[in-house]
């Protein structure tokens, strides 16, 4: 556990800065993770992605297949890899407030 | 007086004494306190503190050895350094053990008598383990692969989505509307194994080994239901979830009438599947096992590809993980490939058997609650990237792939990571 200040505002996030309570979750917090990453302004391609695994995360409990990540927004993996320097797991599942995924990520 | 102990406290002592060989006997005792294991480690060349000297993470195992198995231990146990099994011994085992070691192995290399001490922190782990008290985070991962199959809980249909969408960026690679990854094809020579990161988020490596195996026309498939190369029951010392993991792919190769099994770019992985899963099966594989490196070295070799060395002309260095380099000895095929491959490559300091591990082995990089020290000693490794003024990492190990993308991102190297099937596909 730990405590991640951005712009003033305080965050309770586990050991690799993923959000502890989901619920906390909102657009505002979103954009503050992602200036706190490196990833910076979200534009409406990275809104697209965050949102579709919004989605999917609170319907499934899990994080989007990339494939899927593609496949609804139209976006091209590598253009992925560009949008989230940190990647679809420590950027993008990270700024959509999810928990961390298990694996080697 | 030895204090009360509980149950599962009981249970770990209990194992501790069924694990009393003379392999482990001699590893507990034979460290002379000579210090040199502590230069060799990245967790005391970080941070100078005696917890981060490997003989330390010895001595939390073999005090407690002491205190219930030896005559002075029993009686005078300040005297040994003997300590009890309690609630304080096992939160310092779980800090120690868990937190301060990626059992990379350097340590070994380095000591003057030899003493394994990953194999004694390897039998910690195990204790801990026997009293449920495996740190939650890297637990959950085991948790997935045994019941779903895999270690990030893909569903069967979502793995299959992902390789049919990847069939599109194969044709368009190999230029024929005709080539596919096969999925669960019977009577093929190989079975291929993978972790499961990359059909979830990374599967770029998955389309650049179907290109190798393509041009190669290698005889191959993947079973949509055992695929996972990954064992983390091996990082927590449960054995009986690692034969399972074991003893599946094995199975699925022989279902599908592969006499190979493949291994799929994993350092752990490779290690577990290929040098300890005969000894929890308590038997000769009936199949072989390859690494993918040493089967792309080969088909190099053989002439089966032909990649052109003036595709890739950035400077390229190896990173080499501790599992597939020094623990398991395949050291000069990822060199002979690269050099196949890239026209400009150069050497990290130190390297091959001295290596220094990433940061994140021996299952640190689950462990969120370690985050900051895995960081901090993987600046070592950012360090070393950076002397090597490369432009391409390629590590045949997607565990270390993903540590160094963290140390790329934090340490601002401006690097590419990349696996050996990535490299070859690129200069194919």
């Amino acid at each position: 556990m730990a405590i991640i200040e951005i712009d003033g505002r305080t965050f309770d996030v586990d050991g690799d800065g993923f959000l502890t309570n989901p619920k906390e979750w909102n657009e505002e917090v979103a954009q503050l993770f992602a200036k706190h990453d490196g990833t910076g302004d979200l534009t409406e391609q990275h809104w697209a992605v965050v949102n579709h695994i919004r989605q999917h995360w609170e319907k499934t409990d899990m994080a989007p297949m990339v494939r899927s990540i593609c496949q609804d927004t139209g976006i091209r993996l590598r253009e992925l890899y560009t949008l989230f320097p940190q990647g679809p797991a420590r950027g993008a599942c990270k700024i959509a407030g999810l928990p961390k995924p298990d694996g080697c990520v | 007086m030895m204090t009360d102990i509980t149950d599962k406290q009981n249970k770990a002592l209990n194992f501790l004494d069924s694990r009393l060989n003379a392999k482990l006997l001699t590893h507990l005792n034979s460290c002379v306190h000579c210090g040199l294991c502590g230069t060799s480690c990245q967790y005391y060349i970080t941070e100078k503190n005696s917890k981060n000297m490997p003989a330390s993470k010895v001595d939390i195992v073999a005090s407690i050895y002491r205190r219930y198995h030896t005559f002075a231990g029993k009686h005078f146990p300040k005297l040994t350094g003997a300590r009890d099994l309690n609630d304080q011994t096992t939160e310092e085992m779980i800090d120690d053990l868990f937190g301060r070691c990626t059992m990379c192995g350097r340590c070994v290399a380095h000591c003057s008598i030899g003493v394994d001490i990953p194999f004694v922190v390897r039998t910690g782990r195990m204790m801990l383990q026997q009293m449920d008290l495996v740190p939650k985070s890297i637990q959950s991962t085991v948790d997935a692969a045994l019941n779903t199959g895999n270690n990030m809980a893909i569903p069967t249909q979502d793995f299959v989505d992902t390789i049919n969408w990847l069939n599109e960026d194969l044709q368009f690679e190999v230029n024929d509307d005709e080539a596919t990854i096969p999925l669960n094809v019977h009577g093929v020579k190989m079975l291929y194994t993978l972790n499961p990161r990359e059909p979830k988020f990374f599967p770029l490596s998955i389309s650049a080994i179907a290109k190798v195996f393509y041009l190669a026309k290698e005889s191959w498939t993947i079973s949509t239901e055992f695929y996972d190369i990954t064992n983390y029951a091996y990082f927590v010392g449960d054995e009986e979830g690692a034969r399972v993991i074991t003893e599946r792919l094995i199975n699925e190769a022989l279902k599908f009438g592969a006499d190979t099994l493949i291994l799929g770019e994993c350092g752990h992985g490779s290690r577990a599947m290929r040098w300890e899963g005969p000894n929890w099966m308590k038997a000769k594989y009936p199949v072989k096992t390859i690494t993918a490196v040493e089967l792309i070295a080969n088909y190099i070799r053989e002439g089966r590809i032909k990649p052109d060395k003036s595709k890739i002309t950035d400077r390229v260095t190896i990173h080499d993980p501790c599992n597939l380099v020094r623990n398991g000895g395949i050291i000069d095929e990822q060199r002979y490939i690269v050099n196949q491959c890239c026209s400009d490559f150069v050497e990290m300091t130190p390297h091959g058997v001295d290596n220094f591990c990433c940061g994140g082995g021996g299952g640190q990089l689950a462990m969120s609650e370690y985050n900051d020290r895995r960081m901090r000693i993987g600046k070592i490794k950012a360090d070393q990237i950076r002397a090597t003024g490369a432009k391409i990492v390629v590590t045949p190990c997607h565990n270390c792939v993903d540590q160094l993308s963290s140390l790329n991102v934090e340490y601002n190297l401006g690097v590419t990571i990349k696996t050996i099937a990535e490299i070859v596909a690129d200069a194919l």
